[in-house]
């Protein structure tokens, strides 16, 4: 296979195909960085031909904050709480990423129940993502009410994990070595009231938002990324696995308790964004199933088996540890130099940053108005992509 | 194990009479939904805040504000020891510390916690091995400038409430202590002092504020 490689100069070149009759003039414009559709400070340079969107070219690095450098100069155990900040939606399965490796690198086995409470966690984690990512694709439809219907349910999750963990979205639980507080006596009553109240709601998104005639129109056979080029350029997480590509972590290298648990991957047949819809969707019910097989068995045992003041200092090597976060992949790759407390150098893959590149191959011949369909369906954080 | 998205099977296309009513019906079935909701109120959610200020209670593990709880007698448990302070990840704790002046021992002058840019990431507390620090959900801490949120946490300086228990004579623990205020001190920001603080502080008449000329000519803590 042959990637080309095109140049800034090659994009700006007038297209070869004008399918406008009228005398038309291509232009650029800039969507971003302070657009309400770009999910933050991500900035799209667009060729336009009328409405027709000719080119995307993304313009990152306006949230940059330099975390693989920062992670130079902290600890371990600092580094975690950095971790909330990469894709903020994530935060849970941030920390066990970078708690795992940390493990890694120090050898140290977790025992069940630690695994058991990280697991489910990280599912509801991943439910309270997929609700706000429901809401926010409902609004950048031009549909209010999702929105609105999203984060009422979103709120549910979030006091459930803030009475746990403390906070609402930068959590800092999952540490090395275990987690930061044991569960909190009613954790397992409201995570129970919590799927009995779930999953009639989600059929009230089918009924409000799937099943709308006008969803249909603007969803169905927009943004086709085929299984090839998803590959090509490296997208992971729902957005893969709509174009059919079967890759879930969590049943390839099952971590957690992923292997004890029965649950299916979804996965979409064309990937467009109709698919990558669904395939969420099919995602917050496999979850819930998840949870529901989980939180009547918790196991006994401590949560934290490292001493909580104690500094970290691997050993001399290279520690990996990849996850499957509610957007994909996320790899940690921590060097330790084995004479300091804090790491010589921290790699980190995010999803984000790959699955932004699929837009410049699927929004191409499609107008404004789709494009901001297809970039909502990939579900971006630019904190995430920029890190 | 895995499964394919619901995908309905390839029908024959629906003509464009049928698919108008299929569409309108798909819409009043939206509608009806958000109709639910309108006709009843029992389901409304959002909570009336400021209204509901007196009712309102955060979860015991909030962490909104960090703070070194007093025991009855007033005394902290707070040594001085500096494990906070190397446990922050970005410097937002700073620990001052002195000798006694009698026993010689080291102990807290100044606990200076810095608001503007803690990360709330609780690793202070856990740390902490005589479980001196607290967060707490205290949520209502808008200031108008940005320096008040310089906090000394300790209301006093001097050892922490076990040394201070072994102590028995009264007056002899008086005078190992020295009052602190919210913004005594070292604070406010770089030393430098700022119109008002003392007032929003109501820190005791007896302490004297300690910033000197050298502190606001940019000498920091």
């Amino acid at each position: 296979m042959t990637i080309a490689i095109r140049t800034l100069e090659d994009l700006t070149r007038p297209s070869a195909t004008p399918d406008s009759p009228l005398a038309t003039q291509e232009y650029f414009v800039n969507m971003g960085p302070q657009h309400p559709s770009t999910h933050g400070v991500l900035k799209l340079l667009l060729k336009l031909d009328g409405e027709t969107v000719r080119e995307v070219i993304p313009v990152l690095g306006y949230v940059h904050r330099g975390m693989e450098k920062v992670g130079e100069h902290l600890g371990y155990r600092q580094f975690v709480h950095m971790s909330d900040r990469m894709d903020y939606l994530s935060a849970l399965m941030n920390n066990w990423a970078v708690s795992r490796a940390v493990e890694t690198a120090m050898k140290i086995e977790t025992n069940e129940r630690i695994e058991t409470i990280r697991t489910i966690m990280a599912e509801l984690q991943r439910i309270q993502s997929h609700q706000l990512w429901w809401g926010v694709f409902g609004m950048d439809l031009g549909a209010f009410t999702p929105f609105l219907y999203g984060f009422r349910d979103r709120e549910h999750v979030t006091d459930i994990l803030e009475k746990t963990t403390g906070a609402r979205l930068t959590m800092n639980y999952i540490q090395p070595g275990g987690l930061m507080f044991d569960l909190h006596p009613d954790f397992q009553k409201e995570v129970k009231e919590f799927i009995a109240y779930f999953r009639p709601k989600l059929k009230e998104y089918e009924t409000l938002f799937s099943e709308n005639v006008i969803v249909h129109k603007r969803v169905k056979g927009v943004g086709v990324l085929d299984a090839k080029t998803a590959i090509s350029i490296g997208t992971t997480g729902p957005v893969l696995r709509a174009s059919g590509v079967d890759y879930d972590l969590r049943k390839r290298e099952p971590y957690g308790m992923y292997s004890k648990v029965k649950f299916e991957v979804a996965l979409g047949t064309t990937g467009d964004t109709w698919d990558r819809y669904q395939v969420r969707i099919e995602e917050m019910k496999q979850s819930l199933s998840i949870i529901e097989q989980l939180i009547d068995n918790i196991p006994e045992g401590k949560t934290m088996l490292m001493k909580p003041g104690a500094k970290i200092k691997p050993p001399e090597g290279i520690s990996y540890s990849h996850m499957e976060t509610a957007r994909g992949v996320l790899g940690i790759m921590l060097v330790s130099d084995g004479k300091d407390h804090r790491p010589y150098r921290i790699h980190l893959r995010t999803p984000n940053y790959n699955n932004i590149w699929s837009i410049t191959h699927t929004a191409p011949g499609w107008r404004i108005a789709d494009l901001v369909a297809i970039l909502s369906s990939l579900d971006i954080v630019v904190p995430d992509m920029d890190r | 194990m895995t499964m394919q998205t619901p995908t309905k099977p390839a029908k024959k296309p629906v003509g464009p009479i049928r698919g108008f009513f299929k569409g309108i019906s798909s819409l009043l079935k939206g509608m009806g939904v958000t109709f639910k909701y309108f006709v009843h109120p029992s389901t409304v959610v959002t909570q009336q805040y400021p209204e509901n200020r007196e009712t309102l209670k955060m979860p015991d593990r909030a962490r909104i504000r960090l703070s070194m709880p007093h025991d009855e007698n007033g005394y902290h448990k707070c040594t001085g020891c500096h494990i906070c302070e190397d446990a922050c990840p970005n410097r937002s704790i700073t620990v001052v510390d002195r000798k006694n002046a009698t026993t010689k021992r080291q102990e807290i002058d100044h606990f200076i916690w810095r608001m503007d840019s803690c990360t709330f990431c609780n690793l202070c507390v856990v740390v902490c091995p005589f479980t001196a620090l607290k967060m707490h959900g205290d949520f209502e801490n808008s200031v108008y400038d940005r320096r008040l949120l310089i906090y000394n946490l300790n209301r006093y300086a001097g050892p922490a409430a076990p040394a201070l228990a072994k102590i028995e004579d009264p007056e002899e623990r008086k005078r190992n202590i020295d009052e602190r205020g919210v913004y005594s001190g070292l604070i406010p920001m770089n030393g430098s002092a700022i119109a008002g603080v003392r007032a929003c502080g109501k820190p005791p008449e007896s302490e004297k504020v300690r910033v000197t000329e050298d502190d606001i000519k940019g000498e920091s803590p």
